[in-house]
């Protein structure tokens, strides 16, 4: 019966999603919608190596970035947009098992660190080889409208999310778990550890670059040093610890609180959208760190348990 | 909470975003006022310049206000202007999400903010949410050759500005005491590339020579290596655009490494107030910032006055161009007649008018022709030294003696 509801609730979730773009024509609405797809999209990928594997990141900004350089150049030149994102994915997917062979030998901080100075070095070259903004052009500016990028972004997030979901339920994605949870004993139950670490770091990379792809055919500006600049990587690490690392719910509730908060304190409280995500990112670290989810599972807890001691109370 | 209770959650505040989506309202009333939306960078690397750009929006505005509004006669009456200002901090991508927003508000036109990176992304925003788009402070040409009809700039571009350093060097320094060594220090991004490129063309035809040339990523915070390269290679005029922290930095170093060229020529990052805080290595830099209160068009001296009463120094170069955008803005909505976008767009294009930044009219692809003039810091003061009629000083030649 829960999980007729549970199930029962995704598909609504994905009706109201589905039908937004039709019921409104807000651009405001719809571009907050396609943030938060994308994010969740970028979150979820990343909770495959972070949450699921233990490997905490530091460089997820340069997958999403070659999602979208790969992509973008690809489908301005001509090409097919599936044609575009699936060469995207693939090559994403390729050079993450590339670097991911030495990369992943490392362990704990020093991956982190490692992660995050291939990262930077990607973002600065990209930055010198592509000094110019990437804007579509002007034919296509004149006859954007959002509901393409709006289901394109939709798409990505369930796919990852749906990835996600098969994962976490599989052989392999228990083998992830077991690795994050203790290497060494993983090792000694026969979990080929590098295997498994390899496996979550390319498909983590491969859904990225998905992401990124749907960033490239929202956008109709930006410099393509963007998308590979840290602050992808930060955002999507804080809304995955925000919502609940390791959950699959947990990305896409910190996706939507982020977007919609972080504009809502943009609006009224100019400057103070990072300062404030960042005192909450300590908070939740350290009162809450199961983030959201858990949150929302302390208190159902809490109104269960007042309500038997209520129950309890009329019946004595 | 077990997954029942979550799924009774989403499902609920699903139907609960769904039920309280806006709908779009209709009012056929007649304005309070007249909407205009401005992202200007107020903190970020090009908050300096920013800050002049809102001040020359702010001051128009009042100034337009105060004596009545602007006449719209589709309303047979005239109504204010209430400028929208956000900060974009320097980031391009702000700009695009704010121009979003600002679309949303119902503006009838943007005014950019500082920059080529920011108005880049901004004449995009404008192209497609089809709105006119007007901005100083960028001397980007390749923006004008996208083939974009709502963004105009009375500004000078990149070809202006490589032609017109040459000119006066030739016209105000005799042959053989000029500096005709350059060396070039070039910004990595596509402005950079596009003044670099065009003062490598423009210097041998004025009988310069480009003895070095090299780029570098914005943010650098180490220019030894180019000082240095460039003092081997004998550099006397430094062309140079970087941004005011890459500037400070740029110069900074310069004077820690006793290298100060006969010639310096800092486009954008000399024209905020605080390169004076740089003292002796910054003074007798030249600036190219498109204005200064000494050319004497109509309408500069209320202003300049406003600028010296609460600033204490005449109208910094930028505030001047922006207080035209204004001025343009106003007359075009006055002439359609209409807030109706598009009608404006056209009557700014259509554009003949006297203002604080000289008369302006707009060629097919929205640049202005403009006269370029560069300006020199001595003593702390912005000396305008091109074109040499209206000039406030002399130029102070070599500037390392």
């Amino acid at each position: 019966m829960r999980r007729n509801v549970s199930v029962a609730a995704w598909f609504v979730l994905l009706a109201v999603c589905i039908v937004l773009p039709f019921s409104s024509e807000d651009s405001q609405v719809l571009t907050i919608a396609i943030q938060t797809f994308i994010l969740t999209a970028l979150a979820s990928s990343w909770n495959i190596i972070g949450g699921f594997a233990g490997q905490i990141s530091l460089g997820h900004a340069a997958f999403f970035g070659m999602g979208t350089i790969i992509t973008r150049e690809l489908w301005l030149s001509g090409a097919p947009l599936p044609l575009s994102l699936a060469a995207a994915i693939v090559a994403t997917a390729l050079f993450a098992l590339i670097i991911g062979v030495p990369m992943l030998r490392f362990r704990g901080i020093y991956f982190s660190i490692g992660t995050l100075a291939l990262a930077v070095a990607i973002s600065l070259t990209i930055g010198n080889l592509f000094p110019g903004i990437t804007s579509m052009p002007v034919e296509a500016l004149r006859a954007y409208t959002f509901t393409d990028p709006y289901f394109l972004a939709l798409g990505a997030a369930v796919t990852t999310v749906a990835v996600a979901m098969l994962l976490r339920r599989s052989v392999v994605g228990l083998g992830m778990m077991a690795v994050r949870d203790d290497e060494a004993a993983a090792g000694a139950v026969g979990v080929d550890v590098l295997a498994h670490k390899l496996a979550a770091f390319a498909i983590s990379a491969a859904l990225a670059a998905l992401a990124g792809g749907a960033f490239a055919f929202f956008s109709v500006s930006y410099y393509p040093s963007y998308p590979f600049t840290a602050v992808w990587s930060f955002e999507t690490i804080l809304v995955t610890f925000v919502g609940g690392i390791g959950t699959i719910v947990g990305p896409i509730a910190g996706s939507a609180f982020f977007v919609i908060g972080r504009d809502t304190i943009a609006a009224n409280f100019e400057g103070f959208q990072v300062i404030g995500f960042g005192v909450l990112f300590i908070v939740v670290v350290l009162l809450v760190p199961g983030g959201m989810v858990e949150g929302a599972q302390r208190i159902g807890a809490w109104v269960v348990k007042q309500g038997q001691g209520r129950k309890r109370d009329v019946e004595g | 909470m077990s997954k029942a209770r979550f799924g009774a959650l989403v499902a609920a505040v699903s139907l609960l975003v769904a039920g309280t989506v806006p709908v779009a309202a209709q009012d056929a009333e007649i304005p309070e006022s007249i909407k205009v939306g401005a992202v200007v960078p107020l903190t970020g690397p090009f908050a300096g310049g920013g800050a002049q750009v809102e001040r020359g929006y702010r001051y128009a505005i009042d100034a337009i206000n105060e004596a009545g509004g602007v006449y719209v006669e589709e309303y047979g009456t005239s109504l204010p202007l209430e400028l929208d200002l956000r900060d974009d901090e320097s980031d391009p991508n702000r700009t695009t999400a704010i121009l979003e927003d600002l679309n949303g508000e119902g503006v009838v036109a943007y005014l950019g903010g500082f920059g080529s990176p920011l108005h880049a992304a901004g004449t995009v925003i404008a192209e497609k949410n089809q709105i006119p788009y007007m901005g100083v402070a960028t001397a980007l040409q390749a923006l004008h050759e996208n083939g974009y009809r709502y963004y105009f700039s009375p500004f000078p571009k990149s070809p202006d500005i490589a032609v017109s350093v040459f000119e006066m060097l030739n016209a105000l320094l005799p042959e053989g005491e000029r500096p005709t060594r350059v060396g070039i220090f070039q910004e990595s991004t596509d402005w950079g590339e596009e003044l670099g490129a065009a003062w490598t063309e423009q210097a041998p035809n004025y009988g310069y020579e480009v003895v070095f040339h090299e780029k570098y990523t914005p943010g650098t915070t180490d220019f030894s290596d180019l000082i240095f390269k460039a003092q081997e290679a004998g550099v006397q005029a430094l062309l140079s655009l970087p941004t005011p922290p890459d500037g400070f930095a740029l110069f900074k170093q310069m004077g820690e490494l006793g290298w100060k060229p006969e010639f310096s020529l800092v486009v954008r990052a000399a024209d905020v107030p605080t390169w004076n805080d740089l003292g002796d290595v910054g003074d007798g830099v030249f600036l190219s910032a498109g204005w200064h209160p000494a050319l004497g068009f109509e309408g500069i001296e209320p202003m300049n006055q406003r600028h010296i009463d609460e600033q204490g120094r005449p109208a910094d170069p930028v505030v001047g161009g922006s207080y035209s955008l204004v001025q343009i803005l106003a007359d075009s909505i006055e002439r359609a007649g209409t807030l109706d976008r598009e009608a404006i767009r056209d009557a700014m294009a259509a554009t003949d008018l006297d203002t604080v930044a000289g008369h302006i009219t707009f060629r097919e692809d929205g640049t202005s022709p403009i006269e370029n003039p560069l300006m020199q810091r001595q003593d702390g003061a912005v000396q305008l030294i091109w074109p040499a009629e209206a000039a406030t000083a002399e130029i102070r030649y070599p500037a390392n003696e």
